[in-house]
């Protein structure tokens, strides 16, 4: 075989002179004599998985033109064009409704990644994907479909996937996590139905005003979900509707979610939600006085607080607990402690392996703590703990938990399962700094629950 | 033949028709062949519409579409020459078709050298190819050319050598002679030699027509299309890829006659016999192609030294000893 030295090496480690080229000339006559696989495309269509993502649709009466799509979109291929409407009052003497309305939602497909994110992040399911994937055009301008073509596509889209059986509800608080921040979860799923109605801008201040009225009442709805899980659900969907402007419903239901803890007496209220409820409550009401001085909000105002008035009355009388603590920042739980008090709640009612997974997560992250706090304690005895290690103290995420608390919160609860829960609650000011740092209030609020 | 008297002009002339009139359409039937087996190793379907019916037609609308194609011929080439390349490369294959025996009767002229003949008009179709790279005035196609000539002048030996072979084994230089000689095992038969012998014919016939993967002179990731950059229309057609199927299916038919034995039955068996000798030698020579083919689209390209080292330093050397042994066959064999 006079070859190089390199092939002579090569054949060394091969059965024989020749086998190589006989085995390759083996592998084609098999494929010769193979069923073909090609499928003749366009007349014979390829049968494409259920859910395949071939293009993205509009369901245009659910976009609220808020945006979060076209900004997240990574090569900022949509575009929208709104204007705002004033609709008449729904009552006498309401007050005149604003909200946006879609002029021009188009996608240019030529710089569409097929990457999902507008998908993945409208917050009002106005984005799906379809499996539709023929629509090439001979001019790229053509490729640039508006409104009425991603509509078009809307009626390939599949229904959802129905939930599992005790699946959490899409857009309702998790129920470990309702428990633990009782009143922010339901202040956000309250604030988001609130958005979707009215313009996110208008609607601010009504909100801010109805939201922590709400709150401290879910507090004492939300308190059930340790103890039954299955409670919950009744209640804070409501609890979310009547935000959206209903006062009458408001009322029912407020009695409703009042009376729905005297029938469970046992129930023990803990301080930890209701210190929150109350942080958060005054720091929006605080908030909502800054931006009240419209006329039609204060009378919407002055009109809710009879009704609203008794609920707080009412749940402590059949709690064991005295209603409202003063909310003193330094009274505040770590997060931590907070989720590990709620969890050892849970194991008290039935445990699962969930829990007993998330139990030594917050155990680990706990210990962790400890470790770099005596570390750091070790070191520089003077200093408080530095702020990387995150001692989570009373005192340190206070300041910004003020501004940024129910944000932070509402992400927390939009999002379901056990891990979210303890990601939450090991991240401590971290998560704090990142949720401060991101956005406006309402569109957290409204992401929340639907995601 | 038929009984028909015909001067013997005539009967030249009508055979001279069925030769240009098979040569083409072979040539046609072959480049479908070879389209639909590359696709099918290769797990594609290939064409499929020109035609109809799984695109039969293809290679009839490539034929169609190259006709209509502008003929251009570039400025600084050498017009005359560029011009007549694509012939001298043709017209040889053309020839070749001339002294095969497709049947005990048919054929053209049974020429007491056709073995000699078929070598000698073979290699003239490397003359066309030096005359169409050099005219081309291109520096892809100058390279290709000299590849081509380098692996022309290498791998005659071995087909020379392996032809030489068999003639000393049939004892004739006429086809006929060759084919009557051959019998039942035709290849086994000498034991071992004979298919060392039909391996370095079917080698350097693959090197010849500049088959992959001795296509080096075409190598198109290098050279564009080699000597043929530069060709255009009718001109491509006929000096590369007509050639190169009419060349493929008569290399095939040279070597059902030399080693398979031709329009012989394939099995010595009475009934066999009735089956026409035509048949015989399609079916071969269909085999001979689908293995030419087979080897093509199995084998990634040689490199240029290693084409040249692995004749010269291999095959020319194993023609030698297979001589040798022939001879010795010859001598002491049974």
């Amino acid at each position: 075989m006079a070859l190089d030295v390199d092939q002579r090496l090569e054949k060394a480690r091969r059965p024989g002179f020749g086998v190589g080229l006989l085995k390759g000339m083996a592998v084609l006559l098999k494929h010769l004599f193979k069923r073909n696989d090609v499928i003749q495309y366009p007349e014979v269509k390829q049968d494409l998985s259920p859910r395949t993502r071939g293009v993205i649709a509009l369901k245009e009466e659910n976009c609220t033109v808020c945006m979060l799509c076209a900004r997240e979109c990574p090569d900022w291929c949509i575009y929208i064009d709104s204007h705002k409407e004033t609709l008449p009052p729904k009552r006498e003497g309401g007050r005149p409704r604003k909200r946006n309305v879609l002029d021009r939602f188009a996608i240019d497909y030529a710089l569409c990644m097929y990457c999902g994110i507008c998908v993945e992040v409208c917050p009002y399911d106005a984005l799906f994907w379809s499996r539709e994937f023929e629509y090439a055009e001979y001019d790229i301008r053509q490729l640039t479909h508006e409104k009425e073509k991603l509509s078009d596509w809307m009626s390939t889209v599949l229904p959802p996937i129905e939930l599992e059986d005790g699946a959490d509800i899409p857009g309702l608080p998790t129920k470990a996590i309702s428990a633990a921040s009782a009143s922010p979860t339901v202040e956000a799923t309250a604030a988001s139905p609130a958005n979707v109605t009215s313009s996110a801008a208008e609607a601010r201040p009504e909100q801010a005003q109805t939201a922590p009225r709400e709150a401290s009442a879910a507090t004492t709805s939300a308190r059930p979900a340790e103890t039954a899980p299955d409670a919950p659900t009744g209640p804070a969907p409501e609890t979310a509707k009547e935000a959206s402007g209903l006062a009458e419903e408001v009322k029912e239901q407020q009695m409703d979610a009042a009376a729905e803890p005297a029938a469970e007496p046992e129930v023990k209220r803990d301080t930890q939600g209701t210190v929150q409820a109350e942080g958060s409550q005054a720091e929006v009401e605080a908030k909502a006085e800054s931006e009240t001085p419209s006329a039609p909000e204060s009378t919407a105002v002055t009109q809710t607080p009879p009704a609203m008035a008794p609920v707080p009355d009412q749940a402590p009388a059949a709690t064991p607990t005295p209603t409202r603590p003063v909310p003193k920042l330094e009274d505040l739980e770590a997060p931590e402690d907070a989720y590990g008090r709620v969890l050892d709640e849970q194991t008290k009612a039935g445990s699962s392996p969930q829990v007993a997974e998330a139990r030594a997560k917050v155990a680990r992250v706990k210990a962790e703590r400890e470790v770099t706090r005596a570390k750091a304690a070790a070191s520089q005895d003077a200093t408080p703990a530095p702020e990387p290690s995150g001692a989570p103290e009373a005192t340190e995420p206070q300041p910004e938990q003020g501004p940024v608390a129910p944000t932070e919160e509402e992400r927390g609860a939009g999002s379901a399962g056990p891990q979210e829960q303890t990601g939450a609650g090991s991240a401590g000011p971290q998560e704090q700094t990142g949720a401060g740092s991101a956005g406006p209030q309402e569109q957290k609020g409204t992401k929340g629950p639907n995601d | 033949m038929i009984e028909i008297s015909l001067t013997a002009w005539q009967i030249l002339v009508v055979k001279l028709l069925i030769i240009l009139t098979v040569v083409p359409v072979g040539a046609l039937v072959g480049g479908y062949v070879l389209h639909k087996e590359m696709a099918h190793m290769q797990h594609r379907l290939g064409p499929m519409y020109a035609g109809g019916w799984h695109g039969w037609a293809q290679t009839l609308a490539d034929g169609i579409k190259f006709a209509y194609k502008e003929d251009i011929i570039p400025a600084s080439a050498d017009k005359r020459v560029f011009s007549l390349a694509p012939a001298v490369i043709f017209v040889p294959v053309l020839l070749l078709y001339l002294v095969i025996p497709i049947d005990r009767n048919l054929i053209v002229e049974d020429l007491d050298v056709g073995l000699f003949f078929l070598l000698a008009i073979g290699s003239v179709g490397s003359i066309g190819v030096l005359m169409a790279g050099w005219s081309s005035a291109n520096k892809y196609a100058l390279i290709g050319a000299l590849r081509s000539a380098g692996q022309l002048i290498a791998y005659e030996l071995p087909i020379v050598l392996s032809a030489a072979a068999v003639a000393m084994l049939a004892g004739t230089l006429s086809l006929v002679g060759i084919v009557e000689a051959q019998d039942w095992p035709f290849i086994l038969w000498p034991p071992g030699l004979g298919l060392a012998l039909f391996l370095l014919f079917l080698v350097g016939a693959m090197a010849e027509m500049s088959l992959p993967p001795f296509d080096m002179p075409v190598a198109e990731s290098e050279l564009i299309t080699g000597p043929f950059t530069e060709y255009t229309g009718m001109r491509f057609i006929f000096g590369f890829f007509f050639a190169e199927t009419a060349h493929m299916i008569v290399f095939a038919a040279i070597g059902t006659t030399l080693f398979l034995g031709g329009y012989k039955p394939i099995v010595p068996w009475g009934p066999l016999d009735v089956i026409p000798g035509v048949l015989w030698f399609f079916v071969k020579t269909s085999f001979m192609v689908f293995l030419l083919l087979w080897i093509r689209f199995s084998f990634p390209r040689l490199r240029e030294d290693q084409l040249q080292k692995f004749a010269w330093k291999f095959l020319i050397p194993l023609s030698l000893v297979l001589i040798l042994v022939t001879g010795a066959w010859i001598l002491y064999g049974p």
